[in-house]
């Protein structure tokens, strides 16, 4: 076989010396003549109904316009699996830190300033905080009619009649919390108009593709009048799939037809973007006498918070792999994303794969204490190998490399235990 | 009310009329364009603003300008001048950064360096502890560290072989 040019060599990353010397251009990082700056007034309530005064604000000196729901030129909404986002809250607010609207001014301190001036006038509505009680028929809804945007179910065997055959069964709840990604770089960017007419937005994003349809769609404009250029990235971790700052730049460069740069703060950028699902994990897990897993059922309920974002995606994969690297042949797996008026989730490194191990580890551990088994042995004895078949239905074939893992930080961590690593396990 | 303050940057005088309350880092970033300096949160948590006064480290968002009076400030941006004068294309810490694939996202970098230079030039054989505590002050969201440390005792390794040849 041919050596291969690519694996097996370190490529130099070709934005590195650019990153190590200061150049590399993050969109804070741009100023252009004949620049304007726009700030974003956020709600302060979870749920409420709202009107905006802005007349004050805008006779403040040096403030050149105040934009809000009803100068939106094209449909005010985004969202990258549904169009629940409002460009700006119109009526209602649904969460602590939907945009309401953006100032523009001379000064990005003239438009801090001048923000304070708009008046938000709030009547508050009853919130739904916890996704369990959102579920519930008499909750206040968040959109429409209902707040389950999705369940997920899976099942394999028979898990009333496992259960029954099981020497320990073990129920416990789990709740993982909500995460920010806390990427080092606050959102921020520029927009302006080209000799042609068309809008650029120059900004920090992880969907180039996507954020060119929402911006045409909000401002009514054909895609091939939008140009969204990507700077250097500073961190993002799932935490810029979502909108935050390209259609208010969008659209207010195309108002004003001059270059509009804005930079949130850190505490806008924790109100602007999407962060980790907390999930309220409820498990029950079987084990036979010899520590064979045997049943496991788990309700898996995700705080989507005020927006869909990724929900689908990330409890199907909260679902999926719910059971963990672990043949169990009878399975009942139910997963729900649903609305709540919290801050909005989305994707963050794992998609809803991060959270479940916490559950389904510490119920084998639990497992392995009543049965008086090691806990590095069930796990061996338990875990995918060549040709094991997954809740799901699939047969590894390739490489599963995990006993090997196991036993090798088991050694590491200075457990003795009777397992031969070089034995050839049999599924 | 404007004042008149003299500083050194970057190792030339300057004297600026300018607010005594205007912080540090808009001074740089704002009005000089030295954009290398970084803000990550604005309240002296993150280190990504951090440049060197009279040789020791300081959160530039936390510094007014009314403080650098008659002090010496460096940024990032030095670092290639130092290196150019020895007709090298970047100083042995941004070398060390790249080698050791210290760098992800980039925008703790800057500070990282800097943090890295104050220490390497009054300690030129910083053990593992002291490597650590000199970027106490930064926080890094991509690496997980170890390869900054790694970096920075690279670094070491550079400028001692430099300061031999
Ligand atoms: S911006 Fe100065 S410490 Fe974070
Ligand atoms: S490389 Fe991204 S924060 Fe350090």
């Amino acid at each position: 076989m041919k050596p291969s040019i690519t694996i097996g060599k370190s490529e130099l990353r070709i934005d590195a010396k650019d990153k190590v010397t200061g150049k590399a251009v993050y969109p804070s990082d741009i100023y252009l003549d004949n620049m304007v700056y726009g700030y974003t007034i956020r709600s302060t309530m979870p749920h409420a109904e709202i009107k905006v005064d802005k007349i004050e604000a805008l006779a403040y000196p040096g403030v050149i316009a105040v934009f809000t729901a009803e100068d939106v030129t094209g449909e005010n909404h985004h969202g990258v699996l549904f169009k629940d986002h409002e460009v700006f809250c119109s009526k209602k607010v649904r969460r602590v830190g939907e945009p309401i609207a953006f100032v523009v001014a001379d000064t990005m301190d003239t438009a801090r300033k001048a923000a304070k001036l708009v008046k938000v006038a709030y009547n508050e509505l009853p919130a739904v905080l916890d996704p369990r009680e959102a579920m519930k028929e008499n909750s206040p809804k968040v959109h429409g009619d209902s707040n389950i945007i999705y369940h997920y179910k899976l099942r394999t065997g028979d898990i009333e009649e496992a259960f029954q055959k099981c020497e320990v069964v073990v129920e416990n709840t789990y709740e993982s919390s909500m995460v920010d990604h806390a990427f080092l770089q606050p959102e921020a960017g520029v927009a302006y108009i080209e000799e042609d007419g068309t809008v650029t937005i120059v900004t920090a994003t992880q969907y180039p593709h996507y954020d060119r349809e929402e911006v045409a769609e909000a401002l009514g404009l054909p895609h091939n009048k939008i140009k969204i250029l990507t700077s250097a990235v500073g961190g993002a971790f799932g935490g810029r799939e979502d909108i935050t700052v390209q259609i208010h730049l969008a659209l207010a460069a195309l108002k004003l037809g001059r270059p509009v740069k804005t930079t949130y703060t850190r505490e806008e950028s924790f109100q602007a973007h999407s962060k980790r699902h907390p999930l309220y994990m409820k498990y029950k897990t079987g084990a036979l006498k010899d520590g064979t897993l045997y049943a496991m059922e788990a309700e898996i309920i995700g705080d989507s918070g005020a927006h869909a974002s990724w929900a689908i995606n990330v409890l199907r994969k909260a679902g999926v792999h719910a059971a963990g690297p672990y043949c169990i042949p009878n399975i009942k797996i139910d997963s729900y994303a649903v609305y709540t008026n919290n801050p909005f989730t989305g994707a963050m490194r794992g998609f809803g794969a991060a959270q479940v191990p916490m559950a389904h580890e510490q119920q084998i551990d639990e497992i392995a204490r009543r049965l008086n088994i090691n806990p590095i042995e069930i796990r061996l004895k338990n875990c995918f190998k060549v040709g094991s078949l997954t809740a799901t239905g699939q047969t590894l074939e390739e490489s599963v490399p995990l006993t090997d893992t196991i036993i090798k930080a088991a050694k590491e961590i200075g457990y003795e235990f009777s397992y031969d690593s070089n034995e050839e396990v049999q599924p | 009310m404007n004042e008149q303050i003299r500083f050194n940057l970057n190792g030339k005088d300057m004297e600026i009329q300018a607010d005594p309350s205007m912080r540090l880092i808009d001074l740089l970033r704002d009005e000089l364009r030295l954009t290398g300096t970084k803000e990550g949160c604005g309240e002296g948590e993150c280190g990504a603003c951090t440049v060197i006064i009279d040789g020791i480290t300081a959160n530039s968002c936390l510094v007014l300008i009314s403080q650098i009076r008659d002090k010496k400030v460096t940024t990032i941006e030095a670092l290639e001048q130092e290196a150019l004068k020895k007709g090298d294309e970047l100083h042995p810490i941004q070398q060390a950064f790249i080698d050791a694939g210290a760098v992800q996202c980039g925008f703790c970098t800057p500070g990282m360096v800097l943090s890295a230079k104050a220490l390497l030039d009054h300690n030129s054989s910083p053990d593992e502890n002291e490597i650590k505590r000199s970027i106490s002050g930064n926080l890094c969201r991509c690496t997980g560290y170890k390869k900054i440390e790694k970096a920075i005792q690279i670094a070491s390794d550079y400028m001692k072989k430099d300061g031999v040849e």
